[in-house]
């Protein structure tokens, strides 16, 4: 028994039953529907963890039942702590826990839409995968749904929530936009420039991954887990392998180890230069953005040399790797990296002693701290704002713990400190490339997976560009995928860029959308 | 010269090469970004095809949604004629002096902000409210320094001021017209919505002030209205260039060719004058919205020193 689990028996005043996966990383706590709300406050200040993902499953094959599980995040001791509650199909009902954990408040509204089990007590339970178009009554992550299904049309009216006051007036923007971006409607609401209040409508691009992934055997498996995001493939594919390689017990050897930290540094990398060059053209600053865009075009050459891939996908699979994509290519790389770092700290050097940039990067759009943590928000949108908190640090995995590398700190909250962090991030991401070069050793690159054991449980969990990649996978009969959850890091950002955004002024938006650059596929799934 | 040919000769002139300097400064901004850009007549294509397309008129929009892009040209080329690319080739009788100028480029303006607000489109009612808070601090700015000039030249016709400012053969060595033409400066980059107050390049329609106006229209309306801004845009550098740096007093010989040298010269003034607005575009970014007052608060102590100037020392 763990300690969380005596001190819940404690506090419940009986047993509670406990099981581990495979992994020390993971506990699982099955406790009942009603002693939710009391376990989940034990858990949080027992673990001095937040709430990372809450997500339902249907498990009416093997017990009868759905099943909610609560995930706890553990980051000093590296532990994931799940309390898994059954909810009868005859009472589709649990206790809503978001009025002290705001993070849940979108979770349960996900679960609501996707499995029809309602959050009682909820504040605002409006739809939120789902749009209006979409029927009453039609739970699509049910088993008894058919994944090709076509519902009817349906037409229901969304609302958004009204701000009233005098001269107070909403600004429809989108779902289309004017650059070459997934579609999102935002609902400003603005008294003269100075945004009141904003309200993402998101779910534009809901394609059911999760749905999909179900009865796909593994293998196949991986293919969709690289197709979530375009710019995240690499940490979503970790992720995925991650679970598969838990519940099948085996470590990767030491090379493909090393080759998947080099890959994920390359495709952070990329993203961040991408961002950079974003806020420099969203301020109007032609030289920065195209320096940065050059600069993210070499990342993508040496991306392409590597793998023949500009966008890393095919590049890793359980067990390992797809192939060995390093061999023999150490210099041009290094060389290729060298050249890169040269540019980049010229570039970085230029654009923060523009005083003109400064001005319009500080002091706008800023993440509070206490909403941060209160919403999840991971990655450089936490990090901006005071949370030391990193996957590769706190959960590292692959061969992260072994290599030298700071987490960049800074406090402000702000679309600046957001910039500077992705500026150091882009950095070491390039040191962490060439100390992975140093050391890789010779070696197999490969495991072999067995046909896995049917209804196993495990979480995958990476530092994905954006932030805290998280992804919970069951096997099903026959070596296929029961249930995948998929929670990329940007379902927690969302929520937190609707409240960075507040008080600042319309034409500020953009900047601060930027210098978040969250992923609408990632999170629509 | 007879006003007919002075008609001929400048809107001509103007039309011609309006176009050229916004290729020019694209141009700029391309070799700073180390693409080779556009060509400089790219402006000359683009509007020869939207002339040809056709128009989307949005079903809601009024008659002020559709008279608009003639208004806005033809206030831009109306003027045009007030601001001579020359004192040589003046006509003997100009009606018209500054206030003329500021008061038929406001009407242009209210029709286009008028026009923008009459499709009811989200954009177009921000940009609006964006372009009547940034003229309304500018256009003091614009009187002052104009006031400024007229009171040094004692006159209000601008191609009599651009005589007397020729008389003086390097205006800005003296300080009322250094901090009038620094002012101008400013004036001309808020006047025709470049950066750091207004992004002409920019897709993000939320942060637009100019171009949001324009985006409900399409074909030959947008012809006009792009080429409309190009004319003004042409009729402030001209007026800059001409009043700060004017040329005719180098030139010895009169009569035809010396009016084709004097206007050779003034396209070269012109070019020059391009580069230089790219030079600024390159290095600046855009400002926050509201710390475009401070910059208009600068135009206009720039204007009102001169002005002190002129109170305190008298007519340079």
């Amino acid at each position: 028994m763990s300690t969380f689990s005596v001190i819940l028996a404690e506090k419940l005043g009986h047993e509670i039953s406990e099981y581990r996966s495979n992994d020390r990383q993971e506990v699982y706590i099955s406790v009942n529907r009603d002693e939710i709300i009391p376990a989940c406050a034990v858990l949080q200040r027992e673990l001095d963890g937040p709430l990372v993902l809450m997500f339902a499953a249907d498990e009416r094959v093997l017990s009868g039942n759905y099943a909610v599980y609560y995930t706890f995040a553990s980051r000093r001791d590296g532990r994931l702590v799940t309390l898994k509650t059954p909810v009868q199909p005859e009472n589709m009902t649990i206790p809503s826990i978001c009025l002290t954990f705001p993070s849940a408040a979108a979770y349960e509204r996900e679960i609501q839409d996707l499995f029809g089990i309602i959050p009682q007590g909820h504040p605002d339970p409006k739809r939120l995968v789902l749009h209006g178009n979409w029927p009453e009554g039609l739970h699509p992550l049910r088993k008894d749904y058919a994944v090709h299904h076509r519902p009817e049309f349906a037409r229901h009216e969304i609302t958004f929530t009204e701000v009233q006051g005098d001269g107070v007036y909403e600004i429809p923007v989108g779902p289309v936009h004017a650059g070459i971006i997934e579609p999102g409607h935002f609902r400003f609401s603005v008294a003269g420039e100075p945004i009141v209040l904003l309200e993402a409508q998101l779910y534009y691009v809901h394609k059911g991954i999760e749905k999909l992934a179900e009865g796909m055997t593994l293998e196949k498996g991986l293919f969709l887990a690289e197709r979530v995001s375009g710019d995240e493939s690499v940490a979503n594919a970790l992720a995925y392998c991650q679970a598969v390689e838990k519940i099948a017990g085996v470590n990767v050897p030491l090379r493909a180890q090393y080759t998947r930290v080099l890959l994920a540094e390359l495709e952070r990398l990329i993203s961040h230069l991408g961002d950079l060059g974003g806020i420099c053209l969203d301020v109007g600053y032609g030289f920065g953005n195209s320096q940065f865009t050059m600069l993210r075009g070499w990342a993508y050459n040496l991306a392409d040399e590597l793998c023949g891939r500009r966008f890393l996908r095919s590049t890793v699979k359980p067990g390992g790797l797809r192939r060995d994509c390093t061999a023999g290519r150490e210099i041009p790389l290094s060389e290729g990296l060298y050249k890169l770092r040269d540019e980049l700290s010229a570039t970085v050097d230029i654009i923060q002693s523009n005083s003109m940039l400064i001005d319009r990067v500080e002091h706008t759009g800023i993440l509070a701290y206490q909403i941060a943590v209160d919403l999840n928000a991971t990655g450089p949108a936490g990090r901006a704002s005071g949370m030391t908190y990193d996957v590769r640090k706190s959960f590292p995995y692959e061969v992260y713990d072994r290599l030298k590398f700071k987490i960049p700190e800074h406090h402000n909250g702000d679309v600046n400190c957001r910039m500077n962090v992705k500026i150091e991030e882009s950095f070491q991401a390039i040191e962490l490339m060439l100390q992975t070069l140093k050391n890789m050793p010779l070696g197999e690159i490969n495991v072999p997976i067995g046909p896995l054991d049917p209804y196993r449980q495990a979480f995958g969990l990476t530092e994905s560009p954006k932030g805290e990649n998280l992804h919970w996978l069951m096997t099903g009969e026959g070596n296929t995928i029961y249930r995948y959850k998929i929670r990329t890091p940007s379902f927690g950002n969302w929520a937190a860029l609707c409240h960075a955004v507040r008080g600042n002024i319309v034409p500020d938006f953009p900047l601060i959308n930027k210098s978040f650059n969250l992923s609408y596929a990632g999170n629509d799934l | 010269m007879n006003t007919l040919s002075y008609i001929l000769i400048q809107c001509g002139v103007i039309l011609l090469t309006a176009p050229l300097v916004n290729g020019l400064i694209r141009k700029v901004k391309a070799w700073s970004q180390k693409r080779r850009g556009a060509p400089v007549w790219q402006m000359y294509a683009d509007l020869y095809k939207l002339i040809r397309k056709g128009t989307v008129v949005s079903d809601v929009s009024s008659w002020v949604f559709k008279a608009t892009p003639y208004l806005v040209f033809a206030t831009a080329l109306s003027a045009a004629l007030l601001v001579p690319i020359s004192i040589r080739i003046q006509p003997a009788l100009l009606p018209g002096d500054f206030i003329m100028l500021v008061s038929i480029l406001a009407l242009g303006r209210f029709f286009l902000m008028t026009a923008a607000l009459d499709t009811a489109s989200t954009f177009g009612g921000m940009g609006s409210s964006r372009e009547a808070l940034i003229s309304s601090l500018i256009e003091p700015s614009i009187m002052v320094s104009l006031i400024t000039l007229a009171l040094l030249s004692h006159t209000t016709s601008l191609s009599a001021m651009m005589g007397s400012m020729q008389l003086l053969r390097l205006p800005l060595i003296h300080p009322a017209f250094l901090a009038v033409f620094l002012a101008w400066m400013i004036i001309l980059l808020a006047e025709t919505a470049r950066l750091p107050i207004d992004d002409p390049a920019t897709h993000l329609e939320l942060t637009m002030v100019h171009e949001a106006m324009l985006l409900e229209y399409s074909g030959r309306h947008l012809a006009l209205m792009e080429y409309g801004a190009a004319l003004k845009q042409l009729v402030l550098i001209t007026l800059i260039v001409n009043l700060f740096f004017p040329h005719d007093q180098w030139i010895p010989m009169a009569g035809i060719a010396g009016i084709g040298l004097s206007i050779t010269i003034y396209v070269f003034k012109v070019i020059l004058f391009a580069l230089l607005i790219g030079w600024i575009e390159v290095n600046t970014v855009k400002l926050k919205l509201f710390s475009i007052p401070n910059l208009a608060a600068l135009a206009f102590i720039l204007s009102f020193l001169g002005i002190l100037q002129y109170l305190i020392v008298g007519g340079a």
